[in-house]
């Protein structure tokens, strides 16, 4: 029964993490129609300039967060001016753009380890100490991600649904001639979108950065992870991701109790090309 | 004085020209309507007209302001506002949420409350159809948002593309008396296959064929109708 | 054109006899297994206009393959190297499946997952693999008592250049032959080649499997030459190095990845050695990738065409 509890309790911190790395990679695709490969690379910019701020700046965490955030979310916009735009309205835009972005992250990842080299670094948490759950012990740097995965979702989920500009993302993703034709600025929506994809990338590197080390391949494996909840979810909705880092959160911290740690990511993968094979408009989506 | 004022507009998509040198004035509180074989370029002038397409020759003025080859976003905010043809929306939004969504920009903004009244008034069947999503509506249904989008953007002038087409004769007859009240605020320049409507919404009609305006009829030319008629719709007519 | 490929496989051929220290010769064999495989996927990627993201897979499983086969079952390490093209053409099978009914974005999720399936069970299977520290010590290259560990890399530089040089005829003809044109016009219109005859899924098959033989027995090749077999070669680096060498070289063109892998190979390792350019020189390839894509979308191959067209039109 505890061990059931405790990998509850660890299924519920890789759902909310998962969550967070795919939020802004379904955002990006569902507006732009672009499957932004520098999305990891993104979030292991946020965890550095987090941690320049705050440890070697020393100006705290906080800043540290905003600092991180902001330089991953104007790196977004200045991708979709130089590697996105130039290609819209071709034929083979998802294809090229996903070379474009596996070149940033090439660039993003080089320039990282010539900046900050390849010495291992953490950011302090957020929360010191430990909670434990009848018995599950997670810290509470964690429990803070469970709290705050929602909230962020939410606000997301708040902004796209119930305010014009949100709602003019998801018109611009849906038909963008229609869109243009409401007076919606189309090029101004897409830098918008890359830049609001980006800035979740870096929350979450930031998040990250203080149950990880940081290091310039901090963002390869979240960057897989993100793409294996978006296309569970299908290449569709918020909602849909939601509940597919829910099902894989949880799946695989089941998957290791009985699986067991190496062959549970194999297990997920296998699972991944069922999906897409049988169901390519994901598990939650709609053909 | 004239509201929209196209000089010598030519054009079309690479080294395909499809519309060669059109001049169309509309003047303030005539409504004007465009027909003439598909295919011909009709379509291709309103792109041209609402910014969705850059023309490669000519000028066009919109209340005394040149727009051409400015985008479609500053042209929806300056008032001139077009609906496609047969168009889709967005799939995934419900009738409310498109409609408030629709008064975008800030003019449009401004007594958005009052305009969405006026379009379910206009149109109870979106009233009662708010909360669905559009992909589920009939193609009449989706007609009438695309129009009542239009009018939440506040227009001066309100471009139309082939309202009526594909729809039943019942719902043909509801969306030309929705025009007609329309047309009594906002001057529409209307492309139509259906002559009846075009003769009951507009003032003013002109062929085009081949890129070009061939004819133009006027309440003073009355006579030519039938005979316009036999010519380009003998079979729907 | 054809005279230039024989003028420069001349060069190539009588180059150890000029070149005497081990070190170039390794770096030319290096070049040689990156020009393979750069290509190879412009099979798949240029002609057959198939977004493979897993094509490293093919040469991750020739690689393995001699690991196994060589240390652990103690084939004959010459024997690896068909072995490799074997199982590699089998691998690309297996990843076919899927994606011959696939579209677009998802052929690239589908190769690209394929590829990471392969990853985790390489480090799943430690047993077998070695996990991520890879195998070592993995038997030499020897024919009868010819040891090519003692020749300072001379009998390796030429079983390199033989794998390069029969993967490039067998491209060639691919390329050329009826098959290699229905894939080009399958790639340009699809119904239209749908309409004449051509069984798309077919097509996409064979161009998958055709594409990863010479892999598989360059990644074969490669175990038994460097000794060690490890699972970074699945990673981005690789992906993104090789498919800088297609785009920038010119897809669509096979002997314009084969230069480009030289010129982009040699190019990164003299700035390996440059002191401050060890990162830096993956950002400008990075970038040179980029800047091909958005100003030269035929890569440099095509620029080459049209400089050659302008000339002759003086003439």
């Amino acid at each position: 029964m505890e061990t059931l509890l405790a990998t509850f309790v660890s299924g519920l911190v890789l759902a909310a993490l998962y969550a967070l790395m795919a939020s802004g990679l379904s955002l990006i695709w569902t507006t732009i129609g672009v499957f932004n490969f520098a999305h990891g690379a993104l979030m292991m910019v946020g965890a550095f300039v987090a941690w320049t701020v705050s440890e070697v700046g020393g100006f705290g965490l906080w800043p540290g967060l905003i600092a991180g955030v902001a330089t991953t979310t104007v790196l977004g916009v200045i991708i979709e001016y130089l590697l996105i735009r130039p290609f819209y309205g071709q034929r083979n835009m998802v294809l090229i753009t996903v070379m474009t972005t596996l070149a940033a992250m090439i660039i993003l990842e080089k320039s990282a380890q010539i900046i900050w080299g390849a010495r291992l670094k953490q950011l302090p948490r957020m929360i010191e100490g430990d909670i434990s759950i009848s018995g599950a012990v997670i810290s509470a740097h964690e429990a803070l991600i469970v709290v705050l995965a929602p909230l962020i979702l939410i606000a997301l989920w708040q902004f796209t649904n119930r305010t014009p500009v949100g709602r003019s993302l998801r018109a611009v993703g849906q038909n963008q001639e229609a869109a243009a034709l409401l007076g919606i600025n189309v090029p101004l929506t897409f830098a918008l979108a890359f830049g609001l994809g980006a800035a979740l990338a870096g929350l979450t590197g930031v998040l990250l950065g203080g149950i990880r080390f940081i290091t310039p391949s901090l963002g390869s494996e979240p960057l897989i992870k993100a793409m294996i909840v978006v296309i569970f979810g299908g290449l569709g909705s918020l909602g849909a991701t939601v509940g597919a880092a829910l099902v894989i959160g949880m799946a695989e911290a089941f998957l290791v109790l009985t699986l067991g740690l190496y062959w549970t990511p194999f297990a997920i993968f296998l699972g991944l090309i069922a999906v897409l094979v049988l169901r390519p408009n994901g598990l939650f989506g709609r053909s | 004085m004239s509201i929209l004022r196209i000089e010598g507009i030519g054009g079309g998509y690479g080294s395909v020209t499809v519309l060669r040198d059109i001049t169309l004035t509309l003047e303030t509180g005539e409504n004007l309507g465009l027909f003439g074989p598909n295919g011909h370029g009709k379509t291709t002038l309103l792109r041209m007209t609402s910014g969705l397409m850059r023309p490669s020759s000519g000028t066009i003025q919109f209340d005394g302001r040149d727009i051409t080859g400015a985008s479609p976003s500053k042209i929806v905010t300056s008032g001139l506002v077009h609906t496609q043809q047969g168009n889709t929306l967005f799939g995934d939004m419900g009738v409310a949420e498109t409609l408030e969504m629709a008064a975008f920009t800030k003019r449009a903004r401004a007594g958005a409350t009052a305009r969405l009244e006026k379009v379910y008034a206009l149109f109870p069947r979106l009233a009662e159809r708010r909360k669905q999503k559009t992909r589920t509506l009939s193609g009449g249904e989706r007609q009438m948002l695309s129009i009542g989008s239009a009018l939440m953007c506040a227009p001066r002038l309100l471009v139309l593309d082939e309202p009526t087409l594909g729809l039943s004769p019942r719902l043909k007859e509801e969306l030309t008396e929705a025009l007609i009240e329309i047309s009594n605020s906002v001057p529409l320049m209307v492309v139509e296959q259906d002559v009846e409507l075009l003769l009951a919404v507009t003032d003013r009609q002109v062929l085009v064929e081949h890129g070009e305006i061939v004819r133009e009829i006027t309440a003073t030319n009355t006579p030519d109708h039938a005979e316009i008629v036999a010519m380009y719709f003998g079979a729907q007519a | 054109m054809d005279w230039k490929l024989a003028a420069g496989l001349g060069v190539l051929l009588i180059l150890p006899f000029f070149v005497t220290d081990s070190y170039t010769r390794h770096l030319f064999i290096l070049a040689f297994v990156y020009a393979i495989l750069a290509s190879n996927w412009d099979l798949s990627l240029g002609y057959a206009g198939l977004f493979n993201f897993g094509h490293i897979a093919f040469f991750a499983t020739g690689v393995y393959t001699a690991a196994i086969a060589a240390k652990t079952l103690g084939v004959s390490p010459m024997l690896t190297i068909p072995l490799g093209g074997a199982t590699a053409a089998l691998t690309a099978l297996i990843v076919a499946a899927p994606v011959a009914r696939l579209k677009g974005i998802y052929v690239v999720l589908v190769t690209f997952a394929f590829s990471q399936v392969l990853l985790q069970l390489i480090l799943s299977q430690s047993h077998i693999t070695g996990g991520a520290e890879g195998m070592v010590r993995i038997p030499a290259l020897q024919i009868g008592d010819y040891k090519f560990i003692r020749d300072f890399k001379f009998g390796y530089y030429y079983v390199a250049l033989g794998l390069l040089v029969l993967s490039t005829f067998y491209l060639l003809w691919l390329t050329r032959s009826p098959f290699g044109k229905s894939l080009l016009a399958l790639r340009d219109n699809e119904e239209y080649a749908g309409a004449r005859g051509i069984s798309i899924m077919r097509a996409r098959v064979l161009a998958l499997v055709a594409s990863a033989i010479f892999p598989g027995m360059a990644g074969s090749f490669f175990a038994i030459y460097l000794r060690v077999a490890s699972p970074e070669v699945l990673g981005f680096g690789t992906l993104s190095l090789v498919l800088s060498m297609v785009l920038i070289g010119g897809i669509a063109t096979i002997t314009g990845p084969i230069f480009a892998a030289f010129a982009i190979f040699f190019a990164t390792e003299t700035l390996a050695g440059t002191r401050g350019m060890e990162e830096f020189r993956f950002i400008i390839v990075a970038v040179a990738m980029i800047l091909v894509l958005r100003f030269a979308p035929g890569g440099l191959a095509r620029i080459l065409q049209v400089f050659q067209f302008k000339k002759n039109r003086v003439l």
